[in-house]
């Protein structure tokens, strides 16, 4: 099911134009949303969320009118903000529940899934402490606590994992990741760092300049032309090149001990040649994997084209 | 099968629990259950009444000398002296400092704190309203502040019905506990929609509180020194001030203006404080209408800042 | 060029850097670890804000602290975002040239040079409260090489710059450490740091974890042994070959039934053995990597491993 469709949607900040007849159908389950600084990526999700007037265009956000039933967006709608944000003079306890009150929740509701969905962020030990001492970490996880508690059926997530140290960020991928995989709830993440998009989703919008402008699944946006290979060797070797090439193999490139190569045959039989010219050099195999362009390069291609 | 293992991680949310309060009122109860678990709040609502025990002590003590004949008539030119409602008058306005504080204490960082902690991102990405929002926070200043006025004049109001019947508490003014509860909710929605409207400018909330005190001071400050410019250039003598052209000088501030609305919602223009007779005039009620319209006028315009100033994210032109 | 021996540093009851030993020469070197690990205090003992507890600190040989002839060497570029807001960018880097020395007319070309390097000599003028969070960090390094130092301190530079602004940002660093430049920086995103360095130093709650490439600290790690993905349509039969081998310690099926993780404590003599199993036990293969050969694995077992 698609979570959004949007149609010719325009955006003006004064005499700036953030987003520009912006056409996109936003599908259901984990998406990433990409682009570079000024894109226009918090200012779709702020006019999703009716935090501002679109100048033109239409869009509907699980069936709800945006600019007309703002209301039944947020309340089905969870929203993790970039920024650093809580409400002052709360434990997280009160705050979650706090939070979840003005989703729509009674008072009593409220209170158990606050402690529920805190345990769930990870946060169970440190659910009675003021909000404000929390450290950087946490205070992520908080904020995807407080966007979780009313049971959303849309998350979205502008740069979750900002500042995060490495173990930090990858549990809040992990979250992300279950939480769009196993609970069912939609996800659609914002962010710069690319292989976290690659990780967690498996969709990905491109926006740039205001306009949408690359949109597909993630595998497909990775992957290369004519499906080469690439053979990573234990130390670089001109032999092996030339072997490579007597075994019908294409050599297209080679950084390091890396080469890029491209068979006629199955994979199987690509790998099995590649074996066999490692053999004839006497050099040993330590990788052999179809070659995929990063997200990074998907992205900016996409965006300089 | 269900599993014999329950998934205790994420659930959805589960139907029935009954529908949620607006989001005003969510908001309204966390100010209230701020408020009232300061103990501050409840130390400065007994400091409120403070005229209403002195008073209460007088009385109590010309009762006591009552019994005895050769005072006794001392006594009924004491209670001569006393108008009731005039007593709710000073019991209002002698304390002004101490409504302020309690102003500056529930609402000075009601919004500026939010302001600072990008709590608006939170609120309003919830299904709460820019209304709901301001009038939660609104009333969770109000209705403690209503609290403080009212608690004080309500107690000294229901022990003159018990013990001051006899001495015409209520030939006074029959209708005095009506004008009371008039005028407790229009003197503490004053304090409240100014102290709002300034929280609404601050990120910090020492900074909306010293700008309201600071305000408070300096329009009372100029208040005075406009009545003395205006006494010595006109050559008005110091007895005749209570009226004329000079009584509105003296309702030129905040606190000004709460009296000037006290006086016009209880009829008065005031006698001495404890109905010990005094020299100084007594500064004539100002125009009922003047009055009123000053208050919400001031009142209005702060809550339409308030309203301007919030805004979930900051639009960068 | 830099040069700690048993250095520490403690705030009061609190450790900064314990009993650092290390030396770091010209290239880039990535300085990993935690929040709260020693970063940031490990590179002001090197700036000179900061003097050790005890041991010592050498950088290009002399004492950093408090000493000129060292910072004249030396730029450094916070991770805490403050700046005289009411400069434009431009203005900016020309008085820190001035405040390294140099005279007006050397400065004004010095500032063109940095800001060019760094791509915003035609967005200079503005003034830098209205910069957003990458023009901030372009501006910060600008500074920071406007003096053409020796040894460049990042600590999170690339904190907040978008997958274009963090590709060109390699790039200036990658011509940097060419030149023979010493580069430290610091970041939290690994994925980043493996784009410009092998060479690492991992930082532990202030003690140094692990220095040097991480290919070689991943082979001094025996305490996790080697893991081999295989991608086959018969796993079992390669996994029964595999476990005939010896020295394979577990072969695990992925329930897809397309996949085969090997794990082994002599991860050369299994790569030596594959193409065998390919070629002569005739066994297809369509790919196979170790999935644990990169600094994200490599850090998850050095950090991960100890409680967090």
């Amino acid at each position: 099911m698609d979570v959004a469709e949007i149609q010719g949607l325009t955006v003006r900040y004064g005499r700036f134009t953030a987003l520009e007849s912006f056409t996109a159908v936003v599908p259901g389950g984990c998406v990433g949303l990409l682009g570079p600084n000024g894109a226009g990526k918090s200012t779709f999700i702020r006019t999703l969320l009716g935090f501002v007037q679109p100048a033109a265009g239409r869009g509907t956000v699980l069936g709800h009118e945006v600019g007309r039933d703002d209301l039944a967006i947020r309340r089905a709608v969870g929203y993790m903000p970039e920024q650093d944000c809580h409400i002052p003079g709360l434990s997280a306890v009160q705050y979650v529940a706090l939070a979840g009150e003005l989703g729509g929740l009674s008072k009593a509701q409220a209170v158990r899934r606050a402690h529920e969905v805190l345990e769930y962020c990870g946060l169970g030990e440190a659910r009675y402490r003021m909000v404000e001492t929390y450290s950087t970490g946490m205070k992520q996880r908080i904020k995807l606590a407080q966007a979780l508690v009313h049971g959303p059926r849309l998350l979205l997530l502008d740069e979750p994992t900002n500042g995060l140290d490495p173990i930090g960020r990858e549990e809040m991928l992990q979250l992300v990741r279950s939480i769009s995989h196993e609970k069912n709830v939609n996800v659609l993440v914002s962010s710069h760092l690319l292989p976290d998009i690659e990780r967690t989703c498996d969709e990905a919008i491109v926006l740039f300049q205001g306009r949408l402008r690359a949109q597909g699944r993630i595998d497909d946006l990775k992957r290369v032309e004519g499906a080469p290979y690439e053979i990573e060797l234990r130390e670089a070797s001109g032999a092996f090149v030339r072997c490579a090439a007597e075994e019908g193999l294409q050599v297209l490139g080679a950084e390091h001990a890396v080469y890029r190569l491209r068979g006629d045959g199955a994979p199987e039989d690509t790998v099995a040649r590649a074996f066999r010219a490692a053999r004839s050099a006497g050099v040993q195999v330590r990788r052999a994997v179809p070659a995929v362009r990063s997200l990074e390069d998907a992205f900016l291609e996409a965006i300089s084209g | 099968m269900a599993s014999p293992v329950a998934d205790l991680s994420y659930r959805d949310v589960e139907a029935g629990g009954g529908p949620g309060s607006p989001g005003w009122l969510v908001l309204a109860r966390m100010g209230w259950r701020s408020a009232f678990s300061k103990r501050a709040f409840w130390v400065l609502t007994v400091v409120g009444g403070w005229y209403y025990l002195i008073l209460l002590a007088i009385l109590y003590f010309i009762e006591q000398a009552n019994l005895a004949d050769e005072t006794s008539r001392l006594a009924s030119e004491f209670f001569g002296r006393i108008v009731w409602r005039d007593q709710f008058l000073h019991g209002f306005a002698f304390s002004h400092l101490v409504w302020l504080s309690i102003a500056l204490l529930l609402g000075a960082g009601a919004i500026a704190n939010d302001n600072r902690a990008n709590a608006l991102l939170v609120y309003l990405s919830k299904p709460c309203r820019k209304v709901d929002y301001l009038f939660g926070k609104w009333l969770g200043v109000f209705v403690p502040l209503c609290v403080a006025m009212g608690l004080p004049m309500l107690v000294f109001f229901a022990y003159c019905v018990l013990n001051f019947r006899e001495r015409g508490f209520f030939d006074d003014d029959p209708l005095l506990l009506g004008r009371v509860l008039v005028l407790v909710p229009m003197a503490a929605a004053f304090h409240t929609s100014i102290v709002i409207g300034i929280s609404s400018l601050f990120n910090q909330g020492r900074l909306a509180g010293a700008a309201y005190a600071g305000l408070y001071f300096i329009s009372g400050f100029f208040s005075q020194l406009m009545l003395i410019i205006f006494l010595r250039a006109t050559a008005t003598p110091l007895e005749q001030m209570g009226s004329g052209q000079a009584q509105t000088f003296f309702y030129l501030s905040v606190d000004g203006l709460l009296t000037g609305l006290a006086k016009v919602l209880l009829a008065t223009d005031g006698t001495p404080p404890f109905g010990i007779p005094a020299r100084t005039p007594q500064i004539a009620a100002p125009d009922p209408w003047m009055a009123l319209g000053g208050v919400v006028l001031v009142a209005a315009v702060a809550v339409f800042v308030a309203w301007r100033r919030i805004r979930a994210v900051e639009v960068v032109k | 060029m830099i040069e700690f021996v048993g250095a520490s540093r403690w705030y009061g009851q609190v450790i900064g850097v314990n009993d650092v030993t290390v030396t770091m020469g010209p290239g880039v070197t990535a300085l990993l670890g935690q929040n709260g690990a020693g970063k940031s205090t490990l590179m002001r003992l090197v700036t000179g804000q900061l003097r050790p507890t005890t041991g010592t600190v050498r950088v290009f040989g002399m004492d950093p602290f408090a000493n000129p002839d060292v910072y004249r060497r030396l730029g450094f570029c916070p991770d805490i975002d403050a700046f005289p807001e009411h400069l434009d960018g431009r203005e900016f880097v020309r008085r820190m040239a001035r405040l390294s020395g140099f005279a007006d007319p050397e400065a004004r070309r010095r500032t063109e040079e940095a800001l060019v390097l760094v791509g915003m000599a035609d967005r200079a003028d503005r003034p830098l409260k209205g910069y957003s969070k990458g023009m901030r960090q372009r501006i910060k390094l600008a500074q920071a090489v406007v003096h053409d130092p020796d040894l460049l301190l990042l600590d999170e530079p690339l904190n907040g710059l978008d997958p274009v602004g963090r590709r060109q940002f390699m790039d200036v660093l990658a011509r940097l450490a060419q030149a023979g430049k010493a580069i430290v920086v610091s970041s939290h995103v690994l994925f980043e740091v493996e784009q410009m360095t092998r060479s690492i130093l991992l930082l532990h709650r202030g003690r140094v974890l692990a220095s040097g490439d991480v290919s070689e600290v991943r082979a001094f790690i025996d305490r996790h042994p080697h893991r081999v993905r295989v991608e086959t349509p018969e796993p079992a039969r390669l996994a029964s070959h595999a476990m005939a081998l010896g020295y394979v310690l577990l072969c695990r099926i992925d329930p897809s039934g397309r996949s085969l993780e090997v794990e082994t404590r002599e991860p050369d003599r299994f790569y030596g053995e594959l193409p065998r199993l390919a070629l002569d036990e005739g066994i297809p293969i369509l790919s196979f990597e170790s999935p644990d050969n990169n600094m994200e694995a490599v850090y998850s077992y050095l950090v991960g491993g100890r409680d967090l």
